[in-house]
């Protein structure tokens, strides 16, 4: 297996001192006696990688090649190099060096914001895995910790690949103590499918892809003629489409009557202006980010007063066995406690053809 | 007080207890799965002994169990009610609970009550070799070990999912010289086409139901036999509430509400029809009778009262009972015994008739339950019996707070021994809460056979 790997050398240092976040802040976090972290989360996880016959492309100095040094990884190569300080520029430039080397997927250390560059450039074309070492980690892409992230990796040979969720958070509202999260993508992230002793797992659609299909297939029979669907962000949505037969947006909300596409990327404003022409609509949602958010993260234009209007009760809510299996809770944080506490202590979720499962719902304290 | 209450051998009931002869009005008719007219006992016979057709429809209150059946039922019956007192104390409540201990035959549960005279009136009637479905592994051990007593084969077809999670169920088959076969196979039409629509498909019970009656009906030496579910089937189990009702007395008890688990309804029906006859000629009227039913498919408390196809395939009679459609395919929950798409005609008729109540619950409550229950009265209970367990648990709370000492009685119908992994994975907290759509899948029971 062929690794490009890299490392956010920045990344985190904002968090120790207390910046949230160290986009733009270097000199500031410095200033403030902050130390470089992620090379030796890195470095953990190549360590347990060394003697695997896996070939490291890397970049050089704190990007990469001190930490693969720092493991005793002999199997590398620097294919990008960059001088100064580094910047999301050179995260860029070498994420496109690896790609050109045909790499199977991209190892990163970093957060967030190390995510959406890399997202940037790759897409969905080539996996990506992150060791996590940034203060901001809403994204679901990454390993729990950098010996998992080995693990993953070391069990090539029965990976599975998820659709993740890349969230953009703005850096500023965060340090005003605001979280205003935007979807920004989904990468392709690799995964290990649990293999414990109850073979139950086995069964049960631990294949993402095959998951989304069931519960496309439910979702579709419940498709009527004379109703409104208001689709919201992820892959998930996306293949309930697909099987309807309509194109939608990964990452925006798409508003359909019946089986026809009367809206795409509608913000609050055209939603309300739908829905207040139509008796019966149904919002079909998705959880969004590693903690499981069904309100309040991604998709904003689902706002308090389209939810009021639609009704909670007709609110479906979907997700696949894995994801749910990762999101022990469900996060809502529509912006209106109302609205929030109106969902109660559990909710249903369709993880299935004519399946689902209750789920504890959370509500944020603000 | 006594712990344990005990009937002498010659105590076990001679008798079982035919509900059909009490029931307000007669049951509806069985139907052919093709003509969709009632069905015949020649109809019958290709794949039952005459004998259990004849059970299966007879108005005889009392049917006398073959003396053959009842040396065998002997190894473990009569079986042993116990009074929960430290769950009791535990809980603080003034009930008083009450169980019948079926884990104490040789295949741990209420369900050798049926396979011994059922492989007996197939071996009286020439029979070589039975055909059988299984979902948890309960049935068809039981029926390997009554089979083997008569020197009869027999074919198990085991829903996958439970083949892969349950192991020594199929080993212990093996021991009595069973062949088990995950579900759906390649050795049946039913069977092929389910793997060709869908080869990673855990399998259900509807669909394993399928294999077995295909591989009898198409074998002339070979019959069916069926776990649950049907008459014969529920009033072989009432050898349970029979013997609990004399247990009882002998304390001077009848109880007020009585649990059972429901998959097919057998071992409720075991525990609660001779009661509900009680109740329905009028002897001991004000008996509450609870059948519980896991959320993942609850058949009672959120089907449909409808003919239905009793398998996946559409080749068993068509039943008048509860249902959640024969295409529904049971999230795979640790309790396989309870993923069956519909329920007991009687025990849905009785609920219909609101005779009996239903109630369903989530997993993890339901493994809390027999957590407590093992750690207050030792028992590691099955999972489909845990659910009983997680009622009886909830209707002793009631009591404490209303300050009634009502008799409670459930059924504890299995041990868990077998089912260790359901249980880690209570302690790994990997127990998924399971529900059934209700409101969204309301269309797809638009699939029912039209009649």
């Amino acid at each position: 297996m062929h690794i490009g790997f890299l490392v956010n050398p920045i990344a985190g240092m904002g968090g120790a001192v207390g910046l949230k976040g160290t986009d733009g802040l270097i000199e500031e976090a410095k200033s403030r006696g902050a130390q470089p972290c992620s090379g030796e989360r890195a470095c953990q996880t190549l360590s347990l990688l060394k003697d695997s016959g896996i070939h490291l492309l890397t970049c050089s100095g704190a990007m990469g090649e001190e930490s693969a040094i720092n493991a005793g990884f002999i199997d590398y190569e620097v294919v990008y190099k960059y001088f100064g300080e580094s910047t999301s520029q050179d995260t860029e430039n070498a994420v496109k060096e690896f790609i050109q080397k045909n790499i199977d997927i991209i190892v990163f250390c970093g957060g967030d914001g190390t995510a959406r560059d890399i997202l940037k450039i790759v897409g969905r074309n080539v996996p990506l895995l992150g060791i996590p070492a940034g203060v901001k980690m809403y994204s679901a892409i990454f390993a729990i910790d950098p010996v998992e992230a080995s693990n993953i990796l070391l069990e090539s040979s029965t990976i599975l690949y998820h659709d993740a969720e890349v969230i953009d958070v703005d850096e500023e509202a965060y340090r005003r103590g605001e979280l205003v999260t935007h979807l920004f993508g989904y990468a392709r992230v690799p995964y290990v499918p649990e293999k414990i002793q109850a073979a139950k797992s086995v069964f049960e659609s631990q294949d993402e892809d095959r998951a989304k299909e069931e519960i496309a297939a439910f979702i579709v029979e419940l498709i009527r003629d004379d109703t409104l669907y208001i689709l919201g962000a992820g892959t998930t949505i996306e293949t309930i489409a697909k099987k309807i037969g309509v194109e939608k947006t990964l990452l925006g909300v798409d508003v359909l009557k019946g089986r026809t596409l009367v809206a795409r990327d509608a913000n609050e404003q055209i939603l309300l202006e739908l829905i207040n022409k139509e008796s019966r609509v149904k919002i079909i949602i998705s959880p969004i980010g590693a903690q499981g958010f069904i309100l309040g993260r991604g998709s904003q234009q689902i706002s308090p007063n389209v939810i009021k209007k639609v009704g909670i009760s007709n609110m479906i809510i979907v997700a696949t066995p894995y994801k749910l299996s990762k999101t022990p809770v469900l996060y809502v944080d529509s912006g209106d406690p109302t609205v929030n506490t109106a969902f109660g202590d559990y909710t249903q979720v369709i993880s299935g053809y004519r399946i689902a499962q209750r789920k504890r719902i959370y509500l944020p304290k603000h | 007080m006594k712990t344990k209450i005990i009937l002498d051998e010659e105590q076990m009931p001679k008798k079982w207890y035919n509900i059909q002869a009490d029931l307000r009005t007669p049951l509806d008719p069985v139907l052919h799965p093709k003509t969709q007219k009632p069905v015949t006992p020649d109809d019958l016979s290709v794949i039952f002994p005459m004998e259990l057709i004849k059970q299966e429809v007879s108005q005889q209150r009392f049917i006398d169990i073959p003396e053959e059946v009842r040396d065998i039922l002997r190894l473990w019956r009569p079986s042993p009610l116990y009074r929960a007192e430290r769950l009791e104390k535990f809980l603080k409540t003034p009930a008083k609970i009450y169980f019948k201990w079926e884990g104490v035959s040789p295949p741990g549960s209420h369900k050798p009550n049926t396979s011994v005279p059922q492989a007996y009136y197939n071996m009286k009637e020439g029979i070589t070799r039975i055909a059988t479905e299984t979902g948890a592994g309960q049935w068809g051990s039981a029926l390997a070990f009554a089979t083997s007593l008569f020197g009869l084969k027999c074919t198990v077809y085991m829903v996958r999912s439970s083949y892969a999670q349950k192991p020594y169920r199929k080993s212990m088959m093996q021991v009595w010289g069973a062949e088990c076969i995950p579900s759906p196979s390649v050795k049946t039409q039913s069977g092929k086409a389910a793997l060709e629509k869908d080869p990673d498909t855990t399998g259900s019970l509807g669909l394993a139901i399928s294999e077995a009656v295909e591989d009898a009906a198409t074998h002339n030496d070979t019959n069916y036999s069926l776990g649950s579910v049907l008459n014969h089937v529920c009033m072989h189990q009432t050898v349970i509430g029979i013997e609990a009702r004399e247990q009882l007395a002998m304390v001077d008890e009848y109880p007020d509400v009585i649990i059972g688990c429901v998959g097919g309804g057998s071992n409720f029906a075991g525990i609660s029809f001779p009661f509900a006859g009680d109740m329905i000629t009028g002897k001991h009227p004000n008996v509450k009778l609870i059948a519980v039913e896991p959320s993942a498919c609850p058949t009672l408390t959120k089907g449909l009262y409808a003919y239905d196809f009793g398998d996946v395939a559409g080749l068993a009679p068509i039943l008048k009972m509860y249902t959640l459609g024969h295409d529904f395919i049971p999230p795979a929950i640790h309790a396989g015994g309870l993923r069956y798409h519909g329920d007991s005609p009687i025990v849905s008729k009785l609920v219909h008739e609101r005779v009996m109540e239903a109630v369903a619950y989530h997993q993890s409550e339901v493994f809390e339950a027999a957590q407590t229950f093992a750690r207050t009265e030792g028992i590691i209970v099955a999972p489909e019996t845990a659910h009983a367990v997680k009622a009886t648990i909830d209707e002793a709370i009631k009591c404490k707070k209303t300050g009634e000492a009502k008799v409670i009685l459930f059924n504890n119908s299995g041990h868990g021994n077998f089912d260790m992994s359901a249980y880690d994975a209570f302690y790994q907290g990997k127990l998924v809460d399971y529900e059934y759509p209700a409101d969204l899948i309301k269309e797809s029971l638009a699939h029912l056979p039209k009649i």
